[in-house]
């Protein structure tokens, strides 16, 4: 896709975000939109998964751990075909598979999110699995909000990523600067996250995450860093009028 | 509404009107990139499975047995795996580690990531067995908690159940454990009390596909207790067994892991002292699915449950769960760990939390004398 039809992906998603969570009068359509152009890039250009086959061994995973944001995933599983508009729109009811919270009632949905700070240290069991066990290139890409920074598990999970040398693992932080009741704690500062991230020998880039273009990795496949651990990247939100969008996108360096 | 505060979790007030601004409903459809490899994960390997023996009358701790028999199982099963919180000297998950290197999982001293890491390799087919002291795998529950709702399968194993690990003190004991994994949807809680039946429960927890096992969780012990079953005796998941009976018996002593023993003991006490007493070890049954059993123990018309665990949430609950249907209830007594313990010696332990042989047996007496009516 180009980048004229990424924008508009990205659109889409928002859109779908907010037609779900206005169908079921509650639900997170501003979290979902922060994230949405990070998700338009991610499923456009790097994701290899066949929804057809979620038990395909080659799929990439992905693992949305700010699991509130389901609108976000919702809308991205009917831009890639896999659920109808007229499903999208049963978010959140009774009966339906798109409730409040991912869980793998749906089979493109490995693990239940919605526990902060939980998606990035299951990404890392998958990531050794597919490292060590599977022995399979697939990659793992994990979503994460920026509040859910604050739990002790990510760190653990970090810092074990490294450790273990990675590099199929790819961590995305939305940095949309708000949790529930206000300011997260570094807000915009990109680079308290890339300072952090970087001292447990990630590799870190920071791009804007409304775009397009800068948040297509140059490699995101290609480049194995000798042991090196995964990437991570990290968008500020995106509203309708914004700053200078700031996005980072952090691949992990060998410790 | 970019950047603006107090608008998480909330649907937008003109949905109409936001959609309008984005430029409204599209139906770009988009073309997923294909995964690469299309090959399975190699699990060819397997062999038969020879679980441990142990002899009748050996001393053996749980523990041993739990290592031994996960190495075993890792040799018959290509998709078993095994994880640990830097303590697999303890947990015993080392007899794994040094068969199958290449299986086995460090994870440090990262509770949390340990079970998260377990979940993440049971969605790509493995089979895994995470292991820490119990105490501390109270620091993963939310990780716990939430493999229940992604329908994980997994394998817990807490080692250093109880007072019963002695001098360490009580940070170090497992005493809440029971009731944290009995209280997870669709899990199941293992509790042995000799080494060929912790074998075989170890090997029972790898059966089923990932959904039908759930948390499993198997609870073990440092210290060496007696074998009471031969290899050969069959230890279903779900199984109770009845230890001791007879026709005069006063009443039963429900007993589980390190307190089989001293319910056993207690028994002989009080049988020299002609107080028949029947001794039963039942099952912790699985949350939501099963009740525990208690092996046909309430014909004696009063139970005794005695658990090195707190009084809330273990065994005695569990035995108490099984008369809520509405049905006569038997006298219910339970033993448990009500104070706060120390440093001292197992015995000593057993002893101060009275759930030692002389205390189930003081206890007894009591019972038998002042309240059951017979």
């Amino acid at each position: 896709m180009d980048s004229e039809q990424l924008i508009q992906l990205g659109q889409q998603l928002r859109v779908d975000a907010v037609r779900a969570a206005d169908a079921a009068q509650s639900g997170h359509p501003t979290s979902s939109m922060s994230a949405a152009d990070l998700a338009a890039v991610l499923l456009a250009g790097h994701l290899h998964y066949d929804f057809d086959r979620p038990d395909h061994p080659g799929n990439d995973r992905f693992i949305l751990s700010k699991g509130h944001a389901s609108p976000l995933l919702y809308a991205m599983y009917r831009a890639a075909g896999a659920v109808d508009d007229e499903e999208l729109l049963t978010y959140r009811r009774l009966g339906s598979r798109l409730e409040g919270h991912p869980t793998p009632r749906l089979p493109w949905v490995d693990v239940a999110t919605g526990s902060l700070g939980q998606g990035l240290p299951v990404g890392v069991g998958v990531a050794l699995a597919g490292k060590r066990l599977d022995q399979v290139p697939y990659r793992v890409w994990v979503l994460s909000g920026d509040s859910e920074m604050a739990e002790g598990s990510v760190w653990e999970a970090v810092e074990h990523a490294a450790d273990q040398h990675l590099d199929n693992l790819t961590l995305i932080i939305d940095v949309n600067r708000l949790g529930q009741r206000g300011p997260t704690r570094h807000g915009w500062d990109l680079a308290a996250y890339t300072r952090r991230l970087r001292a447990f020998g990630w590799h870190t880039i920071e791009v804007d995450g409304h775009d397009v273009a800068a948040s297509t990795p140059p490699s995101t496949r290609r480049v194995r860093p000798p042991g090196g651990p995964p990437r991570s990247s990290r968008a500020p939100a995106r509203g309708a009028a914004s700053p200078p969008w700031r996005t980072r996108k952090a691949s992990t360096a060998s410790p | 509404m970019e950047d603006q505060e107090g608008k998480h979790g909330k649907p937008l007030k003109d949905a109409g009107e936001a959609i309008e601004e984005l430029g409204g409903p599209r139906f770009v459809r988009v073309e997923v990139n294909k995964p690469h490899a299309d090959r399975s994960p190699g699990t060819s390997g397997a062999g038969p499975l020879e679980l441990p023996r142990y002899e009748r009358g050996d001393e053996v701790a749980t523990r041993d047995a739990y290592g031994e028999a996960l190495a075993a199982l890792g040799t018959a099963r290509p998709d078993v795996v095994a994880l640990d919180g830097e303590v697999s000297d303890s947990t015993r998950a080392q007899f794994f580690a040094k068969e199958h290197p290449d299986r086995f999982f460090e994870c440090y001293i990262a509770e949390q990531q340990l079970v998260a890491a377990a979940v993440g390799m049971q969605t790509r087919g493995y089979v895994p067995y995470a292991s820490s002291f119990a105490a501390f795998l109270t620091r993963a529950h939310d990780f716990v908690r939430m493999a229940a709702v992604s329908r994980a399968g997994i394998n817990v194993v807490g080692s250093h159940a109880g007072v019963a690990i002695g001098e360490d003190g009580p940070s170090q004991m497992g005493l809440e454990d029971l009731a944290m994994f009995r209280a997870v949807h669709g899990s199941t809680v293992l509790y042995p009390c000799d080494a060929n039946q912790t074998a075989h429960l170890v090997a029972a927890m790898a059966e089923g596909d990932a959904q039908s096992r759930g948390v499993r969780y198997l609870r073990t012990s440092r210290g060496a207790m007696p074998v009471l079953y031969g290899p050969d005796e069959e230890f279903p998941v779900g199984g109770s067994k009845l230890l001791r009976s007879g026709d005069d018996d006063r009443l039963t002593l429900l007993a589980a892991g390190v307190t089989v023993h001293e319910a056993l003991r207690a028994a002989d006490l009080l049988a020299q002292d002609g107080l028949p007493v029947r001794v039963a070890r039942p099952v912790l049954g699985q949350a939501g699915r099963r009740r525990a059993r208690t092996g046909g123990a309430e014909a004696t018309g009063c139970l005794v449950t005695v658990e090195d665990h707190h009084p809330q949430g273990g065994l005695g609950d569990a035995v108490a769960e099984v008369f809520a249907d509405g049905r006569p209830a038997p006298r219910l007594v339970r033993l448990a760990v009500g104070n706060m313990p120390g440093s001292a010696t197992e015995q000593e332990q057993l002893n101060a939390s009275g759930i030692d042989a002389d205390e189930i047996a003081a206890a007894v007496k009591l019972l038998a004398e002042k309240v059951v009516v017979r």
